[in-house]
């Protein structure tokens, strides 16, 4: 008994070994006499388990992988074939002719460019100074105590239950006649709102803020007062920069549903300025300018209709893949978990 | 002038929240207030304003006894958001579990489920529906196309369940067909339980994994109790987002009434329709703040 205390246990010398010269599978055996009946079955199950599930799993993701790529591998398939092509039964996702002509086409209906350089303009700005408006509010709700404070949070939670829909006539009344001014047709009635922390879904964002805010350390905050730090300094140089991954997704997700807003755009501008209102009426658009009115058919407008798909969502779509990691990584820090 | 601490410390809080506050005064809280006034009146835009003569409750009549698709609409809406939601929810859940597991290309799938959230909020979402439907490629049959069968009958039968109720067929047919919408629309739910599946404390897992819990005990002893609380928010979240979603037939109604300038109907449907939301919100908080679990810190 003592000799075999004694004993070094050897280093396992290759990854079938454990050590003192013996196999994985000599030692379980060894574990597997000590056991009770139960044991033993508990332990054949979960290795069942282990071995049958990754496989099981891997088709479930593979599947459902599947889903959510198909539309854009269609998108894009359909996007780079001649128009004649949707017709041709053979044809299914490999076009026949590949060509640019049709992505170009749509680029000149949708007077890409320009209508790029709007969105993006009214896009990044708005979603910038919503985020920083937001950012204030919430770090408000989350950290100071006042009179009242229940009540105006109660306006947060209000902001993201009334749909933009109830509230989109007077808006528009407002920012018409504003003041002297009318306001409609310019950037002003987007980012205004954003501005001032009521733009597209301002409300969530106050909120996701507000649980960020509260999950951070009061030390960081106290160690700043006492150092003579007032609460708006204290905001920007200890609280922003800690705040640094939230802020991003925040950003992100701005970023987002500013650039696939139509509803909002389309009660504001009148005339097509940004790329989700031109996708909207693009099936309109494309009859008009493209086909003059001739007749073609649904099957092979689809290929039109892809493509500014396809244009519309590129932009969002590259800076996905780039900004992904902070993206599926960072929300685990911004404070969606209260 | 000297004031105490306390005090101070509640001003600069006014001082954050006092931009925010104005703003939704301005641009949230009149305008709600307009269009529950407009939602009385025979109202029409004017130089200057809008103008109109109180009509009382006579709006609220048109929207729910006189307008041929209103009801029907919301129905339909309230229908599709009830048998939604809850499959909204469990996919989200099952699907963010496994996610928050290790395995090989795991950054990959996450990416690819999140993929949703960036292109299915736009008019992107209803173009790339429409025109696979048209083209028979969408939902289910998009495997059909591709493997040239009836895969999901197939399934049924291989499983001995194809014909063994007609309503069950249905429910399951209904399920596959929509399986494109809800994964669609699941992609913040997902983001959002994830987020609080990582928050579960590494000690309860090796607990669980000591006294021999299976993977099944552990979902619903350890896992479920601990995202409970999420569930409740994703559960508002998926509610607000069918309700709100501009693609759905009571918004297009609504939409559709403003361009025709009649705001005062608009406005009556859109106040019934934000009841009914409150309500439905309302009576799920309750019922799933029962069953909610909160750590006692």
């Amino acid at each position: 008994m003592e000799k075999v205390l004694t004993t070094p246990v050897s280093a396992p010398k290759s990854d079938e070994e454990v050590g003192n010269g013996m196999t994985k599978r000599e030692a379980r055996k060894i574990r597997m006499r000590n056991m009770n009946k139960q044991e033993i079955a508990y332990m054949r199950r979960s290795r069942l388990f282990g071995i049958v599930w990754p496989i099981f799993r891997f088709f479930i993701l593979f599947g459902l992988c599947f889903v959510i790529v198909y539309p854009l591998i269609y998108m894009i398939s359909c996007a780079f074939r001649a128009p004649e092509d949707m017709s041709d039964p053979t044809v299914m996702w490999i076009p026949r002719t590949l060509t640019l002509e049709v992505i170009q086409e749509t680029m000149e209906v949708m007077n890409f460019w320009s209508t790029l350089g709007t969105t993006v303009f009214l896009n990044v700005g708005c979603s910038l100074v919503q985020v920083a408006s937001c950012a204030v509010a919430g770090y408000g709700f989350a950290r100071f105590k006042f009179k009242g404070r229940g009540l105006l949070f109660g306006i947060v939670v209000l902001m993201i239950l009334v749909p933009t829909q109830v509230i989109s006539i007077p808006q528009y009344m407002l920012f018409r006649y504003f003041g002297p001014f009318n306001l409609i047709n310019t950037p002003l009635c987007m980012y205004l709102p954003a501005a001032m922390g009521v733009g597209i879904r301002s409300g969530l964002m106050i909120f996701i803020f507000r649980q960020f805010f509260k999950g951070l350390p009061k030390e960081l905050e106290d160690a700043a007062y006492l150092d003579g730090c007032g609460p708006f300094k204290t905001f920007i140089k200890v609280m922003i920069p800690n705040a640094k991954s939230s802020f991003l997704t925040v950003f992100l997700f701005s970023v987002v549903w500013y650039w696939n807003d139509y509803y909002v755009s389309s009660t504001f501008f009148t005339k097509n300025q940004t790329v989700a209102l031109m996708l909207k009426n693009l099936s309109t658009l494309l009859s008009q300018t493209l086909f003059n009115n001739a007749d073609v058919s649904p099957r092979e407008q689809i290929v039109w209709m892809e493509a500014g798909c396809l244009l519309a969502i590129a932009p969002i779509l590259i800076m996905y893949v780039f900004l992904q990691k902070h993206f599926t990584e960072g929300i685990e820090r911004s404070g969606l978990v209260g | 002038m000297k004031m105490g601490y306390e005090k101070r410390k509640s001003m600069y809080g006014y001082g954050f929240i006092a931009l925010w506050f104005v703003g939704a005064l301005v641009f949230f809280l009149i305008p709600l207030v307009q269009s529950f006034l407009y939602s009385f009146q025979d109202i029409r835009p004017d130089t200057g304003g809008m103008v109109g003569g109180w009509v009382g409750l006579e709006k609220y009549n048109y929207a729910l006894n006189v307008d041929p698709n209103y009801r029907q609409y919301l129905v339909s809406v309230l229908q599709t958001t009830l048998w939604k939601t809850p499959l909204i929810l469990v996919f989200s859940l099952f699907v963010a579990v496994i996610l928050n597991q290790k395995f090989k290309g795991r950054t990959f799938a996450r990416a690819v489920f999140f993929l949703p959230v960036i292109i299915a909020t736009g008019p992107v979402f209803n173009i790339i529906n429409g025109n696979m439907a048209s083209t028979g490629n969408s939902d289910a049959s998009q495997f059909s196309t591709m493997f040239s069968t009836d895969l999901l009958g197939e399934l049924m039968e291989f499983l001995g369940i194809y014909g063994i109720s007609d309503g069950v067929q249905q429910t399951i047919e209904t399920i596959s067909e929509n399986i494109f919408g809800i994964v669609w629309n699941a992609g913040i739910q997902i983001l959002m339980f994830l987020a609080a599946l990582q928050n579960i404390p590494a000690s309860a897992k090796e607990a669980a994994q000591i006294e021999g819990a299976t993977a099944w005990e552990y979902f619903w002893k350890i896992t479920l109790p601990n995202v409970s609380s999420m569930i409740l928010a994703c559960f508002i979240f998926t509610i607000i987002d069918s309700f709100t979603d501009p693609n759905n037939s009571v918004m297009g109604r609504i939409g559709d009434l403003q361009m025709d300038w009649k705001y005062g109907e608009a406005s009556a449907m859109a106040w019934i329709y934000f009841a009914i939301v409150l309500l439905a919100v309302g009576i799920v908080t309750v019922i799933v703040n029962k069953f909610v679990y909160y750590e006692v810190d």
